[in-house]
């Protein structure tokens, strides 16, 4: 990496330029007609280095900072920019795969809002300052502050945060790691219950009954990514032997993780607790547990939980039943979307039922302690310090706690309070509009650095290009600083030969140098996780306080953390604010999420506004009709409402935090359970959702199937029969043959057509989606938006239906009245790639067309837009360049990410899923000099390399050994969308299995 | 005299006129002579509403048609609606020139000439929307075939390049059909008129004399151009519905829908010439050759087509619950009790109910009554295009589901389409000869002496 | 604005439906054109008359080429592996250029700029001369690997022989890849090129 920096030292030429230059295959060019975008210039590097070949990309390996969870990053870069960001395969938290919030890493990287050089507060806004003179101020102003002085670091653990500790303890100060979702509850219910403050590692790969109480282990709580892997190993359905996990969830709200559950166990809020520990004393009964554990638990019974939770007392033994009968059960708490003022005691409650269930040290292992921040406590005590005056300077470091913590803690106020605040995170933020000097640092791909995650895991980040900004290094500040103050910190030319210094003592060995590159190249060093220690759950942890019940004629509300923004820290790339949530399908704006019973109490309709009230204080946010939340409940999502953070951020909906009344001295944020008034405005805000119609009506879009059904091996059909559904009207068979003589002589033409003639014989590009493993997480989405250039359009012309992207995850309803349950469905619907395509003989400009190997082209320079392959298409996967949206969708200097090999779209033109074919040249011409043929996995599109859940697989259809063509052959869950109409799409997909007793899905359960 | 007998003898729905060859001569050059203020004012006013349209277009240009109201998955909306609309008034006029020529019907010649113009004008408007519509305007000509050096043809196969073919050919049959017809009638014009005038009309006669053989080889070839018009008349629109029937969209991919498009589009013509040629009439101070009689025929023709709809409606409606195709059924069920039910029924309502009413005389004899039913026949027809485009909203899969949602920029295109056409059709009107003098000359018996009444019959007779 | 002047081009082009067959050009006539006078002595002051564009420096491939015969790809060093031929880092031109001053005051002059470029770190910008639509995609490892390493004249015309670079053939122009795909029989499919 280091010959890359000289490189672009050695020419120190405008990157930007220079890109577009080598580029020359269509980044930033708006398509017209005919247009050869000349390039006037031809600039060659200074000095040549051997890992830059134009047109070659080159990859490095590094580590996300997007959450605490520290996954493995691969970084796609062509001739100098980070153009993608892909999972590292050799990482054990990842294993190549990456979240949506990863991959949108790259736009913060590229952000406009990013702080672009060190400034100074001028007045009410900053001036630009000169490094020097930025560190000069820093050194003095520390010095002088005489030992007053304190550290707010949200960054992860790792050499940098001790070189941290270090100057600040140099400095007589201290430091305060701070996590908005630090998951107190959990922590303090560990330290009751086993003495050991400390986040276990869950591995759900292993469970085979899994009860979550609240845990949206598949969003925001403990390590998303590495979760979604081990639910989708257990739970996802690959054959009879292995069969599949049971998942149970028990909250009032339907989250994207409930969503995935097989049972989903509506409770009152904050009675989670009662009914983990009526599961906690059945199984402690069933499988004799010590006396002291059982007399604590005795009074704890299901019918006790029932009239607690509102479920009833049979829905808690199936339960309590499933739990106890499990090989192995795991059960967890502590979400931040039900952190309740009990949520200690439903963690601990949670934690003992583990205990008892044997479940510590097999599927909960303690002893890598995943802990990030100090906890809530740390960071009110800091802010009391600085109300009282106890701080003259304060450093903020990667963090933003102004915006994070609730105004009645009254944070916000106290730092204000502070005479001299210096800002050295990367964006514009509330904590940097507040400070008084501002020392941007590199983004994590400009800048070397290391992460541990937790223990035995150590993550190595490398600058992976030139910085975009006049940005620096805080621990190349931080060193220049102490040594202008004179602090004994390590001696170091700078931090990246401090890191170097320390990893190579770390690795130690016979050859440092050696074994220091191979730590680079693999991305870090990873240990086996260490052994988790034997522990006794202590029985005097057992409480149980009911929740204080939402005052007459009150809603409680649940301020809930989105899956796409976390903490808020996403909402300044436009990836995640068009990606819609998951299970609200709302884009570019939070909504109050209602039960449509509750709101006909104060006579609320989709987009009507109303006014939430606490004594804290009030917040406004359009209502959006939600099956999938308690009535009397209503949800807000986090992440919103800020008042700096950039164009994006900035003014967008309104922060739920606002009406939480947090105490001043309180160990944790309840973001649950928060009693609230509600009073329906005037106002009206139209919804920005993806969603048309929320049900199948019949159509079979999403199958389902029974666990039972699907292990004796039956087709979607058969199932469906079984359940008492009426068949399918599939064509009779001689419609079918009638269509598939027209569609051999179409093949004919097409593919052994003069003009026609690809060396060798014709690959058939298929895909196969597994409805079992996918969680509708979306991820796919954002890796397509990355991949192929996809513009987003914004809220206004998402109002008018016209979002752009390829990949769509349509979310449907089952049940939920007539006393069936409420299930969600997720199906990813990309172009289906169809072999009789209806798009194709439309077209009037042949734009529209059957490749040689089986894709259904679209040629966009060809395209006049008609659009009459949009209307043909039975899927609606076409989109349409309504706007220019190539020219509001990459503002400076966001078009450097671009994919060079992707054609930008202009308007007038119809554009959709290719399969990533450029994927599938590259694959091609790699291949061909070579000298051999594409062999299965040569090709992976964006979406199945994203996948977390593995359950896209793409592949060549006429390859034998090809894994695609295996599913599509042998699996007994196939199933195409929309069969009856013959098109033939190259898209299979393989039915749902919901792990429940078929009886639960009877009577044409499927639609 | 014996032009005062006739006169006195006319019956009231005899002959099409009881005028003299002189009287027609003189009252149709009349119609070109200077016009009233009132006449400058309504062309203003249509190069206004063009100049609206052309501003719209620039906007779209420079824009995108993202200004329009589309809404995907509905990605033909009002542009289409409009296109179908004008090229649906464009077939009155064919119908009755060619058809009803050769059907030898006589109330067709005091009306045929205006209602060709309007053919004519209604394709040339009907013509640009298919170019405003798509994305790319600046290339529209890439769906021409033409030799170019990239092997590049359009693709047959798409009923889009088949659109292409029938308009250009309906526009060139129906404009050479106009003015042919027109030959005669200009070279009256010009016999009557002097100056600068005299010499332009004189050009535009092509040297007509009147004599005998000219006579012979006009009238033949008068024939064989009505022949060759007539299967145009119903090619042209079926070939437009197939742009919907040749797809596979729920309600779209109907086998009825040439035929249906067919009858709409002679509904919707006829609809169109009685909204002009009713205020035409007394403008030009024409009522004694455009009587009753030729209004009650056109809403007889109308009530024809008009009931052939309401058919087509209910054959639609039967089909979609018959074939038990779940996706068929909801897409008709959505038309009328659906998101854009009021769109529905302004079709159904006009078109299939409000036509029954011309089963009365008295209704299809009084000229205010019938110039405000075509008005909502106009009005409904065009309703129909757009419902149908709606169509896509509510197609196959549910989660794409949406409803159209126009805004400025489609009705400026449609306020501009209607400023061009009326330019268009009331210069003509003030220019050339709104009915067909030779024509309704045939039907005056000569004035003779003796033979009264078997003159009125011959003339009744025709 | 500019749409609308290409919308009448458009319909110019419509009414006269016949925008004849452009001749194209192949290979053998290009180089028929090529210039024939190689490794004349010239100073940048006469290249006013020469074709093609004026470079910053004079650089001249007729004598690097063809006179010292090196291999096209000793500077275009990524043309048999990436789709991009790669164009040579100012230090390729000091590995000759540290010893090499230069024969003739002409000489001396040009190549003093392309040291004093790489004194002062500041690459020369030269000016492109072949470039292709951003949406069409040109893969130049697989031309080479097809059609040999010395393939590069086909479009680019005899470069060896030029004193100064001009263009020989109308390489963006699409016609000119079609003629050459038929003649050779390799795929015409859209979506080789176009993605």
């Amino acid at each position: 990496m280091a010959e890359n920096t000289t490189m672009t030292t050695g020419t120190g030429l405008d990157r930007r330029k220079f890109l577009t230059v080598l580029g020359a295959t269509g980044a930033g060019a708006a398509l017209t007609g005919c247009s050869t975008d000349r390039v006037a210039k031809l600039i060659p590097y200074g000095t040549q280095t051997e890992d830059q070949v134009p047109g070659i990309p080159t990859w490095y390996a590094s580590t996300c900072t997007e959450c605490s969870a520290g996954c493995g990053l691969h970084v796609k870069t062509r001739e100098g920019r980070a153009i993608k960001l892909e999972g590292n395969p050799d990482h054990p938290v990842n294993a190549g795969k990456l979240c949506h919030r990863g991959q949108a890493g790259l736009q913060g990287l590229y952000n406009p809002a990013r702080i672009k050089g060190p400034m100074k507060k001028s007045g009410a806004g900053f001036a630009e300052i000169t490094w020097d003179e930025g560190i000069k101020l820093l050194a003095d102003q520390v010095k002088a502050a005489g030992g007053a002085f304190a550290v707010v670091s949200g960054g992860p653990r790792g050499t940098f945060e001790q070189l941290l500790r270090a100057f600040a303890q140099q400095a007589g100060g201290s430091v305060t790691k701070y996590e908005p979702f630090d998951h107190e509850p959990v922590r303090l219910a560990h330290q009751a219950v086993f003495g050991r403050d400390e986040v276990p590692v869950v591995d759900f790969a292993k469970a085979n009954y899994i009860l979550s109480f609240g845990a949206d282990f598949l969003e925001t709580w403990g390590s998303p990514l590495e979760q979604q892997r081990g639910f989708a190993a257990s739970h996802g359905f690959d054959d009879a032997a292995k069969g599949m996990a049971k998942h149970v969830y028990v909250g009032p709200r339907l989250s994207l993780t409930a969503a995935n559950a097989d049972e989903w166990l509506s409770t009152t809020p904050g009675a989670e607790a009662a009914v983990a520990l009526a599961v906690a004393r059945h199984v402690a009964e069933a499988k004799g547990a010590d006396a002291g554990i059982r007399s604590a638990l005795a009074t704890y019974t299901a019918e006790w939980a029932a009239k607690e939770s509102g479920l009833t007392a049979k829905q808690v033994d199936e339960v309590a039943e499933g739990f106890a009968k499990a090989k192995a059960p795991v059960a967890v708490a502590g979400g931040i979307g039900a952190q309740y003022a009990n949520a200690v005691e439903l963690c601990s409650a949670v934690a003992v039922l583990n205990a008892v269930a044997g479940a510590i040290g097999t599927t909960v292992r303690f002893g890598q302690d995943a802990v990030q921040g100090d906890g809530a406590a740390a960071i009110l005590a800091l802010g009391a310090k600085m109300a009282s005056g106890g701080v003259k300077v304060a450093l903020v470091h990667e963090a933003n706690p102004v915006y994070a913590l609730p105004k009645s803690t009254g944070f916000a106020a106290a730092f204000a309070k502070v005479p001299f605040k210096v800002y050295t995170g990367q964006f514009m933020d509330e904590t940097a509009a507040a400070c008084d000097l501002l020392l941007p640092n590199h983004h994590a791909l400009e800048r070397w650095d290391d992460v541990e995650p937790r223990a035995g895991v150590q993550g190595l980040l490398q600058p992976v290009m030139e910085p975009v900004f006049k940005t620096r290094h805080t621990g190349d500040v931080l060193l220049a600083a102490g040594k202008a103050a004179g602090y004994a910190l390590p001696d170091a030319a700078d931090f990246h030969a401090h890191l170097e210094k320390t990893w190579k003592a770390r690795l130690g060995g016979g050859d440092p140098e050696g074994a220091w590159r191979e730590a680079l190249a693999k991305g870090g060093r990873y240990a086996a996780a260490p052994a988790s220690p034997a522990l006794r759950a202590n029985p005097a942890a057992i409480k149980y306080t009911a929740p204080a019940k939402a005052a007459e004629g009150e809603y409680v509300l649940l301020a809930t953390p989105s899956s796409l923004l976390h903490d808020g820290r996403g909402t300044n790339k436009p990836w995640l604010l068009e990606n819609p949530d998951p299970v609200t399908k709302m884009t570019w704006r939070p909504a109050i999420e209602v039960h449509p019973d509750t709101a006909k109490l104060f006579d609320a309709r989709n987009g009507e506004i109303i006014r939430v009230e606490t004594a804290a204080g009030a917040i406004e946010a359009p209502v959006v009709l939600y099956p999938g939340i308690a009535p009397g409940v209503l949800s807000m999502p986090l992440g919103w409402g800020h008042t700096a953070y950039g164009e994006f951020a900035k003014d967008r909906g309104a922060n739920a935090t606002d009406v939480l009344a947090v105490a001043k001295d309180a160990k944790f944020v309840a973001y649950a359970g928060q009693s609230v008034k509600v009073i329906k405005t005037r106002g009206y805000q139209k919804l920005a959702r993806t969603e048309g119609t929320p049900r199948q009506l019949g159509r079979h879009i999403a199958e389902a199937m029974p666990a039972a059904h699907a292990a004796k091996g039956l087709s979607v059909k058969e199932s469906y029969l079984e359940l008492g559904g009426h068949t399918h009207d599939i064509n009779p068979e001689w419609e079918d043959k009638a269509i598939e003589g027209w569609y051999e002589t179409q093949k004919e033409m097409r593919v052994y057509g003069e003009g026609n003639n690809y060396a060798g014989e014709h690959p058939a590009w298929g895909m196969a989606v597994d409805l079992s493993k996918c969680t509708g997480c979306s991820s796919c989405v954002t890796a397509c938006y990355a991949e192929n250039n996809l513009p987003w359009v914004g809220e206004e012309q998402v109002l008018r239906g016209r979002e752009m992207s390829w990949m769509r995850i349509e979310r449907y309803w089952e049940g939920g009245e007539g006393g069936k349950a409420l299930e969600a469905r997720f199906v990813p619907v990309m172009c289906q790639h169809c072999e009789n395509a209806p798009c194709e003989p439309v077209c009037p400009v042949y734009a529209a067309y059957h490749t040689t190997d089986g894709l259904n082209g679209q040629v966009y320079n060809r395209c006049v837009g008609t659009r009459y392959c949009s209307n043909n298409c039975p899927y609606k996967v076409r989109y349409f360049n309504w706007r220019a949206y190539n020219r509001w969708a990459w503002p400076e200097p966001m078009q450097l990410q671009l994919n060079p090999e992707v054609t930008v779209r202009g308007r007038g033109v119809m554009e959709k899923c290719t399969f990533c074919i450029q994927r599938i040249r590259q694959a091609q011409h790699d291949a061909r000099l070579e000298d051999r043929k594409l062999k299965d996995g040569d090709v992976v599109t964006a979406c199945a390399q994203a996948c977390p859940a593995d359950a896209i697989v793409f592949g060549d259809m006429n390859d034998p050994e090809s894994r695609v063509r295996k599913i599509k052959a042998t699996n007994a869950r196939r199933y195409h969308i929309l069969e009856e109409i013959n098109v033939k799409p190259a898209v299979t997909y393989l039915a749902k299995v919901v792990n429940v007793d078929p009886a639960h899905l009877a009577e044409g359960g499927h639609a | 005299m014996g032009t005062a007998v006739i006169t006195q003898a006319s019956p009231k729905y005899g002959p099409p006129t009881d005028q003299t060859h002189a009287e027609i001569t003189r009252d149709v050059v009349a119609t070109l002579d200077t016009a009233p203020r009132g006449y400058y004012y309504l062309i203003f006013a249509c190069v206004g509403c063009f100049l609206v349209g052309v501003a719209t277009f620039i906007a779209l240009l420079k824009e995108g048609l993202g200004l329009a109201g589309y809404q995907p998955p509905i990605m033909w909306s009002v542009y289409i609606t409009n296109f179908v609309f004008w090229v649906g008034i464009g077939h009155a006029g064919t119908l009755i020139s060619a058809i009803l020529f050769l059907f030898r019907a006589p109330w067709r010649t005091a009306v045929y000439r205006s209602t060709e113009a309007m053919t004519v004008f209604a394709v040339m408007t009907a013509a640009l929307f298919p170019i405003i519509h798509i994305g790319r305007q600046w290339i529209f000509y890439w769906l021409l075939p033409y030799p170019n050096q990239r092997y590049l043809w359009p693709n047959f196969k798409s009923p889009l390049a088949w659109d292409v073919f029938a308009i250009s050919t309906y526009f060139t049959v129906s404009t050479t059909f106009l003015i042919y017809g027109l030959v005669p009638d200009v070279a009256a014009v010009r016999d009557k008129v002097t100056g600068w005038r005299k010499f332009v009309y004189g050009k535009l006669s092509l040297g007509w004399q009147g004599t005998n053989t000219q006579w012979r080889h006009y009238s033949r070839a008068y024939l064989y151009l009505a022949a060759f018009c007539t299967p145009l008349v119903l090619s042209v629109h079926s070939v437009v519905s197939w742009d919907f029937a040749a797809s596979l969209i729920p309600g779209w991919h109907g086998t009825i829908f040439a035929p249906y498009f067919v009858a709409g589009a002679i509904y919707s013509g006829v609809g169109m010439v009685l909204t002009l040629l009713i205020p035409l009439r007394k403008h030009l101070k024409l009522e004694r050759m455009l009587t009753e009689y030729h209004f009650d025929n056109l809403a007889k023709l109308t009530l024809l087509t008009g009931t052939i709809l309401f058919y087509a409606y209910g054959m639609e409606y039967f089909v979609a619950w018959y074939s038990a195709n779940t996706f068929e059924q909801t897409t008709f069920w959505r038309r009328l009790f659906g998101p854009a039910w009021w769109a529905g029924w302004s079709m159904v309502i006009p078109n299939a109910f409000l036509s029954q009413l011309l089963w009365f005389r008295k209704i299809r004899t009084n000229l205010t009554a019938l110039w405000v039913i075509s008005i909502f026949i106009n009005v409904g027809m065009w309703f129909e295009r757009y419902v149908i485009a709606n169509a896509l909203g509510n197609d196959y899969i549910p989660w794409a589901w949406d409803q159209m949602n126009p805004t400025w920029a489609d009705w400026g295109m449609l306020v501009g389409s209607f400023g061009w056409f009326g330019m268009w059709f009331f210069l003509f009107s003030r220019s050339f000869p709104v009915v067909a003098i030779q024509e309704i000359k045939e039907f005056v018996p000569m004035p003779m002496r003796g033979k009264r009444a078997g003159a009125k019959a011959a003339a009744g007779a025709h | 604005m500019r749409k609308l002047v290409m919308l009448l081009g458009g319909v110019a082009t419509a009414v006269i439906a016949v925008a004849a067959v452009i001749g194209r050009p192949t290979a053998a006539t290009a180089q028929a054109k090529a210039d024939p006078n190689a490794a004349v002595k010239l100073a940048a002051a006469d290249t006013a008359n020469l074709k093609g564009p004026r470079q910053p420096v004079f650089f001249r491939h007729d004598i690097h080429a063809s006179q010292y015969k090196i291999q096209c790809q000793y500077c275009h060093y990524s043309v048999a592996v990436a789709s991009e031929p790669g164009l040579p880092s100012t230090q390729t031109c000091m590995g000759c250029h540290l010893v090499i001053g230069g024969s003739d005051e002409s000489a001396k002059a040009e190549i003093k700029k392309v040291r004093d470029s790489w004194q002062k770190k500041e690459p020369i910008q030269w000016v492109r001369i072949h470039y292709l639509a951003k949406h069409a995609h040109f893969p130049h490892q697989r031309h080479i690997k097809a059609m040999g390493p010395n393939a590069c004249a086909t479009c680019h015309g005899d470069v060896s022989r030029m004193v100064q670079v001009y263009k020989v053939n109308n390489i963006q122009n699409m016609g000119w890849c079609i003629s050459c795909h038929l003649e050779r029989k390799v795929t015409r499919d859209c979506s080789a090129c176009h993605y």
